[in-house]
């Protein structure tokens, strides 16, 4: 019997140790992206002199394995639910999973608040510089800061877990600052959203942006503030203009994706329809594509999710309007700005619209000098105040 | 390359079980030699820059063996010049950044060289050093064959992170074993084992470990017992699970590897605990330093030289920095303190007392031996003592005790000898004509394998967090 028992647990075990590389050697090429975490598969290591003598190249075949093992997004997929249903952990994936809403597991650190400010300066400087170079065309810079999700519910961290919120009051505080003694417009969402109660459904509570109400909750003070402070009159949308339509899709967010879409949630997208459309263009990197703000899926029971807004992130969009009247805009930013663009638009003549982390055509500087846009929004959410690349690296651009 | 990745699971190992099975067993020399070839291929896995170090190390010692054999002339000064080879090869990798760290320190103008710390270099110069001592003395024969002494030092499943394997327990192997299903399926079984441990138990309670000794202001008292028990269980799970996996491989292909752990948390004292933590280490220091000083066969003074020494050694043995020698003399303080003080006096404690005493000690001593400055060390023991900076308790306590509950209920029992206790009473049971306890000693340790090969797999796909700590000695 034990014979036959090692037997059976040695077919058992070389049947995986061999079924498992030639599946993925015959299966391999078949998945290039993997949708749950959002991102591009390993592609096979390159050999270079360089990589072969310090090990790289040898690791990289690691990251390559573990990508492209059959079955991965089923296994992960089961891996999830038993962390989650069986083991019953509060946090999976680096998402806190037994909470009301998904957030962010923020760790346990100590931040040191003083170097914020030493922080803060170059980035602002770059603003000031860039508002500077509007004014001498006649155009106005507003800087917009958004809470992220984890920030606007703070207050919904469990017990024990560090919303880390003094950090982001800190961090939030010193960046504005350091704006306002440079004398560049700046917006706090977060202190809006404070005075209207802060709903709780300006946020997903799936994803770190915020809903369609948010959304236009931001673009309604946006604009009263640029009407305040340019004397400019932009129509302004109200709610009476839009039909709120909710999507019966279910809705995938950022962080429930993490949990491969685990977590029980009943959210839906919300998007606004104009009562009275604005006819328009839209041109995405420089191709015409069909005048419309929303992607949404072909059928009801397929997953959406923020994507829907504009269709995603996007190196430059511009939309027409067709109405001289108006002035021009420009909105730069991450992807906070793309539900906002759904709203912009009607406001302006010409609206373009750059993502700063994938547009390289030219520098910022070069498109201002090209186009010369009256209103000029920079649109970044506050957990990427202190970063010196992408869409706060205005300057060097 | 670790067990513990896809390559190593599902491409070099099927690879290597491939290549050497469908090779007839009479070939043995071609059996060994695939096997020092996947060998080499699994060192220069890491970065085959640093390749040649260990072949030189096996040059070394090879030559070293023929000149040292009995009879020849000058053996003698070939064994010591192989010794201060082999010791000028690991001080220089090892021990040569400290050197300067500490010069700079006391203010003298040198640059650290920042010199590269080869994988497994203490472990396969041990190896070379005792194979080369052990035929000064007599203990075994010379090889002739540098193949055969290669694959002696570079054998993969022990070249990186031991057991410290001695040429006298595996020689005979290499000319001639026995590969068998039986053997096999054992081996198989306890790498299974020894993987879970690594994967499901380590990993998690490093976690726990590395939050804890990374707190700095934030470290409550709570976090710090949490983290140096979660610690104490961690460098047991991975070490051990380390030398299971290389046992369990060591048989696959017939070889027999002695035991590096022997239940060392069941200790009553700290030098039982040193008979039963890294057997292969401390048996080499006893073999080659402890006894060739004169080991306890000399006066007291001298005895508690020896000792110093030794453990000054094993301290230095396990990384380069201050907190390592200081973890040496430690243990040299409790082994003297037991040998010569309060030894007598704990022998009639009750057992868990004793036990409780043992505990403490080792859960203290892996304080020191974790942290990584002299500040930490101090921080961590002013916080297990109530000093903390964060205060007693903390919501991250709370966090990282409902996070890995499971692994710390399980770390207990799997610290203990349930598996010998489990055996005994199937056998008792199967002897009394049981058929269930006959079919649940063989079935259940093979299931469980496989259940927890899978799991391992499974952690294994959604973990980037794998260090191997005793890949760092």
């Amino acid at each position: 019997m034990k014979k036959l028992a090692d037997i059976g647990f040695l077919l058992c075990l070389g049947a995986v140790l061999l079924a498992i590389p030639i599946r993925t050697l015959t299966h391999s090429a078949k998945n290039t992206v993997t949708y749950y975490e959002n991102r591009t598969l390993a592609a096979v290591p390159t050999c270079t002199e360089e990589n072969f003598w310090s090990g790289d190249y040898f690791s990289d075949w690691e990251t390559w394995y573990s990508d492209h093992v059959p079955g991965r997004t089923t296994l992960l997929t089961r891996s999830t639910a038993i962390q989650m249903d069986v083991l019953k952990r509060p946090v999976v994936n680096g998402v806190i999973a037994d909470a009301d809403v998904l957030l962010p597991f923020q760790g346990y650190k100590t931040w040191d608040v003083s170097t914020y400010k030493k922080k803060a300066a170059p980035v602002a400087d770059g603003f000031a510089a860039l508002a500077e170079d509007i004014q001498s065309y006649g155009g106005q810079f507003w800087f917009v800061g958004m809470p992220e999700q984890s920030n606007y519910f703070w207050d919904k961290y469990p017990d024990g877990m560090d919303s880390r919120r003094w950090n982001a009051l800190a961090a939030d505080e010193t960046f504005y600052q350091a704006l306002g003694e440079r004398d560049v417009n700046w917006l706090d969402m977060g202190a809006v959203y404070a005075a209207q109660g802060r709903p709780s459904d300006y946020y997903s509570s799936v994803d770190h942006h915020f809903t369609y109400y948010g959304a236009f909750a931001a673009y309604q003070a946006i604009l009263d503030r640029i009407n305040t402070d340019s004397g400019l009159n932009l129509p302004i949308l109200g709610k009476n203009d839009l039909d709120f339509q909710t999507l019966p899709n279910p809705y995938l967010g950022s962080r429930s994706r993490k949990l491969y879409n685990l977590w029980p949630n009943d959210e839906h997208a919300v998007l606004g329809i104009l009562k009275n459309p604005i006819p328009f263009t839209r041109t995405d990197n420089g191709t015409q594509v069909s005048p419309s703000v929303y992607v949404i899926p072909e059928n009801d029971t397929r997953l959406t999710t923020y994507d829907l807004y504009m269709g995603g992130d996007k190196a430059e969009t511009i939309i027409q309007t067709n109405r001289p009247d108006l002035p021009d805009a420009l909105i730069f930013g991450d992807s906070f700005t793309n539900a906002l663009e759904t709203m912009f638009y009607t406001s302006f003549d010409e609206t373009r619209s750059l993502d700063l982390r994938h547009y390289t055509e030219k520098s910022l500087r070069e498109y201002l000098e090209t186009y010369h846009p009256q209103v000029v929004i920079c649109v970044c959410n506050d957990t990427f105040f202190y970063t010196n690349t992408g869409n706060m690296n205005v300057w060097d651009r | 390359m670790v067990f513990s990745s896809m390559i190593f699971l599902f491409a070099f190992l099927p690879a290597l079980l491939v290549c050497y099975f469908l090779l007839p067993g009479r070939l043995r020399s071609v059996r060994n030699g695939v096997l020092l070839v996947f060998s080499l291929a699994f060192y220069a896995w890491g970065g085959p820059k640093l390749l040649w170090l260990m072949l030189a190390s096996i040059a070394v010692n090879y030559c070293g063996g023929l000149l040292c054999a009995p009879g020849r002339t000058h053996r003698k000064l070939a064994v010591g010049a192989v010794v201060v080879a082999n010791l000028l090869l690991l001080g220089y990798f090892k021990y040569t950044n400290f050197l300067f760290e500490n010069l700079q320190f006391l203010g003298l103008p040198v640059t650290v060289p920042g010199v590269v710390l080869p994988i497994g270099i203490s472990f396969f110069t041990f190896q070379g050093m005792s194979y080369v001592l052990d035929v000064y003395r007599g203990d075994a024969q010379r090889e002739k064959n540098p193949l055969r002494v290669a694959l002696y030092v570079a054998l993969f499943p022990q070249l990186v992170a031991g057991p410290i394997v001695r040429y006298t327990t595996v020689a005979g192997e290499i000319r001639s074993r026995n590969e068998s299903i039986s053997e096999a399926g054992a081996g198989a079984v306890r790498f299974c084992f020894g993987l879970a441990k690594k994967m499901l138990l380590a990993n998690a309670l490093g976690q726990i470990a590395d939050a804890a000794f990374s707190a700095g202001s934030l470290l409550t008292t709570s976090m710090a017992w949490l983290g140096a028990l979660a610690y104490t269980g961690q460098i047991y799970f991975d070490f051990s699970g380390y030398s299971d996996m290389a046992i369990g491989l060591g048989r696959i292909f017939g070889f027999h590897f002695l035991e590096n752990f022997n239940y060392p948390y069941v200790s009553r004292s700290a030098t039982e605990f040193w008979r039963r933590w890294h057997i292969s280490l401390s048996t080499w220091f006893r073999d080659y330093v402890y006894i060739p000083l004169g080991g306890s066969r000399c006066s007291r003074w001298k005895q508690v030289r020896n000792i110093l020494i030794v453990w000054m050694l094993t301290g230095m043995w396990h990384g380069a920095a201050w907190n390592f020698i200081l973890w040496g003399l430690y243990y040299a303080l409790l082994l003297l303190g037991e040998r010569y003080v309060w030894g007598e006096f704990m022998e009639r404690l009750p057992a868990p007392i004793r036990h409780l005493y043992a505990m403490t000690a080792v859960v203290l001593g892996w304080v020191l031996f974790r942290a990584e400055s002299l500040g930490t060390v101090g921080t961590m023991a002013a916080a297990l003592f109530g000093a903390a900076p964060g205060g007693l308790w903390s919501g991250e306590t709370v966090y990282y005790l409902s996070e890995f509950r499971w692994e710390l209920l399980v770390a207990i029992p799997a610290a203990l000898p349930m598996k010998i206790w489990l055996e005994n009473v199937l056998k008792r049971r199967t002897a009394n004509g049981s058929t269930a306890a006959s079919a649940a000693l063989v079935l259940l340790p093979r299931a469980l394998a496989l259940g927890l090969f899978a799991l391992s797999f499974l952690q294994l796909l959604s973990s980037s967090f794998n260090p191997f700590i005793y890949f760092r000695f």
